[in-house]
């Protein structure tokens, strides 16, 4: 039962994370239904802005937790924002009017492209960098379930960021705006709201997002790479089917729900271990099959 | 004072200086300045390719520190340079191909100006010779790009009617004499090509042949040269074909271009697979390696390798049926779920199914070893059509006097597999089920009420794609001589995809040079090897923004993308109202 208990706090650790940048995904849907393959890759570019700045830091500074991290996760955020945002401008928005798999060829190409750049340019980005921990290192206990300050800390940012969002989209005009756009963009536009804008700030808030994610991530694993933001990128994809996609709610409770899955598969399953990788697909597949609509998601049957 | 007209880019440059106006206003030149630049830019150029570029030898290809002769990259300039010449007489029309060849020019100066100062360590090693090639394709640019400015502007030029004339061919015995002609000096080329060695010639090469073909499809030359080629086809493949054929006599029994030219081929027949589903259907599918892979190790399985779990050998042909049938099935098994839903959802699946089909064969010990993967697959074997004794791929031959090496014989079995692949294609493609295919791609609501089954047949292309990839692989694993799963990445099924989309959807010499293009040119490319893969995805962003129908166009798919392009919001930005951040349920349109 503690076994259990323990997986269960790993898994909604994981999926918290999962959530954070299937909101991306799913906002990015939802607006101009393109399956912006190059996320995970922002996710990365993210966690990389940010370890980069804490880098440049003074010894004195980068020990102290409580300014650097502010630092680090300004720098990532900053960094990823600006590169989604001159994604969106250079790479998609000439495609706005074109088929969509061309718009996803292209997005796969940005994929590459970012991936291969924090590679080539990165100092060292060719071998996986170390990533400080700067939280608190050790546990606390919950009766026998050992939780580490660092994932409490993990929850907790998703935790807000995710209300932060729920109160942009809700509360605010721009967020009213995007709720338009995502209806009906010709007749937004005859509202007189600006369509190119507003994808631009979706765009933005999703890498927000992703920035937090990649620097939770690297204070988790206490490593990033310039790989890690295909596979994370596909599951956080994945997590915004499950729950429904376009759907905000749904993306963080799809993400927690596969956190979840593939924790407890790994645990249980026998050699679940070398199968981690998988449970995501297949869990994919599942839902396609049964439920095509996700778990909170509306008609997603083949539309003119 | 006369009222100011309003004019669209007063409106749309409202909150933006208009930059390039500004430096056009700047760079304008008069008609004569033109001439005088354009003629100065061509001397400097043509003085240049005969100059030294390098100040002291420094192991640079090409001998660039001798004067008085075009030796290493330098000579690459002077193809451009009289097309360029040519080009002054036919101005102003010819006037976007001028900036296209001057461009040309320009990279070439730029790219080995470049390497020669990064390899001789600081400018010092850059002789007068680069730079003046760099300042007259500069002149050559500037000349031609203000003609277009004009253009731009409306002042004048009743030119640019390029892609829009009626495409005049001459008498059909006239035709065939080009043809008989234009294909040996474009397979003389090609040959020519694989022999450069040094990168900087190649790379400059490359920059010549881009910008000369450029510069000549904005002339309309290869509209004339497709409808050539449509009017000469069947006479054009056979003497395609005689070339290919006749090409191992030519490699003095040496096997390396033969080796890359068989995973040219074996990756080309993949891709026309592949071309069924994309190109035809135009279904997204991101895991087609898997079905590739699934061939090639039911091939490895079944024929007695070295290191194999298996210990049985049927006979090939046999085994091509089986890989081809069960990538089929797997195909149906992974289609039939998710081909009901929107195209979206099926490339996501798909790329999962590939990551599964890694995983597992990764996992899978008992049968496929696992990452050591099965190793020591023999050489094929089959029944001879001269003598009793079955013919072994693995050993060399003597035909004609001419020793063969063992190669040539995967060679000869990858054309008839691509012959195979092709045939099947344009026969599917001309069919009732591909014009079926062609108009689920083009409106699936529309072709569903046309009485077209969308399902059945999209589900009928993903298998069919899938088991001829399933036999591809089948000779692959022949080829490699052994299968491990580090082969069947993700990467993979991105580079068959870009070979799809950069030769041409739904086209077979499209697939033909996608693959030739990616499987020859990192032979070439070794210099480039570390940044093979930016290039590679910078290469699928820029195809797609400027040319998304690939370089070898299906005429139709070509209309479509033109099409799409000219509506206000079709494609994908289209209000459906599917982010739900609202508590209500939007109204939703004809949903099924």
């Amino acid at each position: 039962m503690e076994q259990f208990a323990q997986q269960f706090v790993n898994g909604v650790v994981l999926g918290a994370m999962y959530g954070l940048i299937a909101l991306g995904y799913t906002m990015v849907y939802g607006i101009i239904q393109l399956w912006n393959f190059a996320h995970g890759e922002i996710f990365m570019v993210g966690a990389f802005g940010g370890l980069a700045v804490w880098t440049a830091l003074p010894e004195s500074l980068a020990e102290n937790a409580f300014l650097a991290l502010p630092l680090i996760f300004t720098a990532a955020v900053f960094t990823a924002t600006f590169t989604a945002v001159l994604v969106e401008r250079v790479a998609y928005r000439p495609l706005r009017s074109s088929p969509r798999i061309t718009a996803l060829i292209t997005a796969i190409g940005v994929s590459i492209v970012l991936q291969e750049s924090v590679r080539l340019f990165y100092p060292d980005g060719k071998r996986p960098q170390s990533f400080p921990g700067l939280v608190a290192e050790g546990n606390f206990s919950i009766g026998d379930v050992r939780i580490p300050w660092v994932s409490l800390f993990i929850v907790i940012v998703a935790f807000f960021a995710m209300l932060l969002l729920q109160a942009f989209v809700h509360a605010t005009k721009t967020g009213k705006a995007m709720r338009a756009v995502s209806q009906d963009p010709d007749t937004a536009r005859l509202m007189g709201i600006d369509v190119n804008r507003i994808i631009m700030v979706t765009f933005a808030v999703g890498a927000i997002l992703a920035a937090l994610a990649g620097v939770l991530q690297g204070m988790k694993f206490r490593q990033i790479d310039f790989h890690m933001g295909f596979l994370a990128g596909l599951k956080a994809f994945t997590a915004a089917v499950l729950g429904g996609i376009g759907n905000i709610t749904g993306a963080v409770l799809g993400g927690l729900l596969l956190g979840i899955t593939e924790v407890m598969a790994t645990q249980y399953i026998p050699q679940g271990s070398a199968w981690k990788d998988v449970w995501a697909f297949i869990v994919l597949i599942v839902v396609l099959v049964f439920r095509p609509t996700g778990l909170l998601g509306e008609d997603v049957s083949v539309r003119a | 004072m006369t009222p100011v007209p309003p004019s669209a880019s007063h409106l749309t440059s409202r909150h933006k200086t208009n930059w390039s106006e500004m430096w056009r206003s700047v760079l304008r030149l008069s008609g004569r300045w033109r001439f005088v630049l354009g003629i100065a830019g061509a001397l400097f150029v043509w003085t240049a390719a005969f100059s030294p570029w390098a100040s002291f030898a420094f192991g640079y290809p090409g001998k660039m520190t001798l004067s008085g002769f075009p030796g290493g990259a330098r000579v690459y300039l002077l193809p451009l340079l009289l097309l360029v010449s040519l080009l002054f007489f036919t101005l102003p029309v010819g006037a976007t191909a001028g900036v296209r060849a001057a461009l040309g020019l320009l990279f070439i100066a730029g790219y080995n100006f470049i390497a020669i100062s990064w390899e001789g360590d600081g400018v010092d090693a850059v002789a007068w010779g680069a730079w003046i090639a760099l300042l007259g394709s500069l002149l050559l640019l500037w000349a031609f790009a203000s003609f277009l400015w004009e253009e731009a502007d409306g002042r004048s030029l009743s030119g640019q009617t390029a892609g829009h004339t009626a495409v005049k061919l001459p008498d059909p015995i006239w035709q065939m004499l080009l043809v008989f002609g234009g294909v040996p000096a474009l397979l003389i080329c090609f040959v020519y090509a694989l022999d450069v060695e040094e990168s900087s010639r190649f790379v400059s090469l490359i920059c010549c042949l881009g910008a000369g073909s450029a510069a000549l499809s904005s002339l309309g030359f290869f509209n004339w040269t497709s409808e050539l080629l449509a009017r000469q086809r069947t006479f054009a493949v056979i003497l395609l074909l005689i070339a290919a054929l006749v090409f191992p006599f030519t490699q003095d029994g040496n096997g390396y271009w033969l080796r890359v030219l068989i995973s040219v081929g074996v990756f080309a027949s993949a891709a026309i697979g592949l071309n069924i589903v994309v190109g035809l259907t135009g279904l997204l599918d991101l895991g087609y390696i898997a079905f590739f892979g699934i061939g090639a190790y039911v091939s490895a399985l079944l024929s007695d390798a070295d290191f194999t779990t298996v210990h049985v050998r049927v006979p090939f042909l046999l085994v091509l049926l089986i890989g081809a049938t069960v990538a089929g099935l797997v195909g149906i098994f992974v289609g039939a779920p998710t081909l009901r839903l929107r195209g979206d959802y099926l490339a996501i699946v798909t790329l999962g199914f590939g990551e599964i089909f890694r995983i597992t064969m990764n996992n899978w010990n008992g049968l496929t070893r696992g990452p050591n993967g099965i190793a020591g697959i023999s050489d094929l074997e089959i029944p001879s059509l001269f003598g009793s004794t079955p013919l072994n791929f693995g050993d060399a031959h003597e035909v004609f006097g001419v020793s063969l090496p063992n190669f040539a014989n995967y060679y000869f079995l990858c054309i008839f597999l691509f012959i195979g692949m092709a045939i099947l294609f344009s026969r599917l493609g001309n069919s009732r089920i591909g014009r079926a295919w062609m108009a689920i791609r083009e409106d699936e609501i529309a072709a569903s009420s046309m009485g077209v089954n969308p399902v059945r047949f999209k589900l009928l292309s993903f298998a069919l794609g899938a088991s001829m990839a399933g036999a591809a692989g089948t000779v692959s694993a022949h080829v490699t001589q052994q299968v491990s799963p580090d082969s069947f990445t993700f990467m993979e099924s991105i580079l068959l995809l870009a070979a799809v989309v950069l030769g041409g959807m739904g086209t077979i010499p499209g697939a033909l040079l996608g693959a030739g293009v990616f499987y020859l040119l990192p032979e070439k490319l070794r210099a480039f090897q570390d940044v093979r893969m930016l290039m590679f995805g910078a290469a699928l962003i820029i195809m797609m923004r400027y040319r998304p129908e690939g370089l070898i166009p299906n005429r139709r798919r070509k209309a479509e993308f033109r099409e799409e392009k000219s509506r206000f919001s079709a494609g994908f930005l289209k209000g459906t109202g599917e982010l739900d951040l609202m508590q209500q349920n939007p109204v939703q349109e004809g949903g099924t």
